[in-house]
């Protein structure tokens, strides 16, 4: 229920009866409630072949993470990633991740190793996040672990380094390409959190 | 006669070897380098989005990229990563439209309250509508 209601906050048409309730339920929210937000986190992968490495970054990953249920959710826009040539693009948007027909990239899950407690003391967290990675519209179960960096100013610098494969998210690689694309691909993400 | 086709099939080599080159090495052009698809304003687009998601994805994000110009009144500046988001405010006061710009591409003087007009490449909607390679209609 609790990832339910994170998932719900990317609706915008939401966002203003979610805006409403929070200002009537003010007190317990104050009392309970830790939720964290960015709008500007980033995922890069990178595939290292000993033909061509391709990266890819996209800077407009929105990520909603709630400290006392650890329910956490990211979501990339395909089309937002960014390569050094256009080609790359074109063919990551066309040819693999068919962008028109799966826009998104959507991870909903859990952070453990950081709870309420954590979140209110600056320090360095070793976490790991389990849950469920959709991209090119096939979902798979992950776990990768992390780092979550406190600053005295509240800020949440998380990160995490996983691996995956695109064949496990049925995206095909012709193989007059094969060589060019790493059969596993790196995928870091940081997420920069301030408090809703 | 040999001399003139020989001389022929090295032109059309270098030819094809220049455009092969220049293929492979372009960067992907910024809203300035494109023409104009849609002209709307901030509030509109992101009740497009809300009303139906899927619909507002085929006509401003398209098949392949293309640009869209947006007007409204800058609600925040931010920088990060090298990148500068421009929020353009809308009726709804938790979402808006973010347009990404490389520094060197946003005007000095814009300043939040201004209103403004931005072409950008339409991506989709997250907790906003995303734009990015944005450049300043001015």
């Amino acid at each position: 229920m609790r990832i339910a209601f994170v998932t719900e906050l990317f609706n915008p048409m939401l966002k203003l009866k979610i805006l409403s309730l929070a200002v009537v339920m003010l007190p317990s929210t104050l009392c309970g409630q830790q939720r964290f937000s960015t709008r500007n986190g980033t995922i890069t992968f990178f595939s290292e072949t000993p033909v061509e490495n391709i990266e890819g970054t996209n800077h407009k990953v929105t990520s909603v993470f709630d400290a006392t249920s650890g329910a956490m959710e990211f979501a990339a826009l395909i089309k937002a990633f960014e390569f050094e040539k256009a080609l790359m693009q074109e063919h990551f948007n066309e040819n693999y991740m068919e962008s028109n027909a799966y826009p998104k990239a959507i991870f909903k899950g859990k952070l453990t190793g950081l709870g309420e407690d954590e979140v209110a003391k600056p320090g360095t967290y070793e976490v790991t996040v389990t849950g469920d990675l959709t991209i090119h519209g096939v979902t798979k179960p992950i776990t990768a672990p992390g780092t979550v960096v406190i600053d005295a100013g509240g800020v949440l610098k998380a990160s995490s380094e996983f691996m995956i494969e695109p064949e496990d998210h049925g995206i095909k690689i012709p193989g007059v390409v094969r060589k060019n694309i790493a059969q596993k691909v790196k995928v870091t993400v940081q997420l920069d959190y301030n408090k809703m | 006669m040999k001399k003139g086709y020989l001389l022929l099939a090295v032109l059309v080599t270098a030819v094809a070897g220049a455009f092969a080159w220049n293929e492979f090495h372009r960067t992907a052009a910024t809203a300035d380098e494109m023409p104009v698809a849609e002209i709307v304003t901030a509030t509109e687009l992101l009740a497009a989005f809300a009303a139906d998601e899927a619909a507002a994805t085929a006509r401003y994000v398209g098949t392949a990229d293309q640009v869209v110009q947006v007007s409204g009144n800058i609600r925040s500046m931010g920088s990060t990563n090298g990148l500068t988001n421009v929020v353009l405010g809308t009726s709804d006061p938790m979402a808006g439209v973010v347009c990404e710009f490389r520094a060197t591409a946003l005007p000095a003087k814009w300043k939040v309250g201004d209103a403004v007009e931005v072409k950008g490449i339409c991506t989709g909607l997250l907790m906003d509508v995303v734009l990015v390679r944005c450049t300043a209609v001015e």
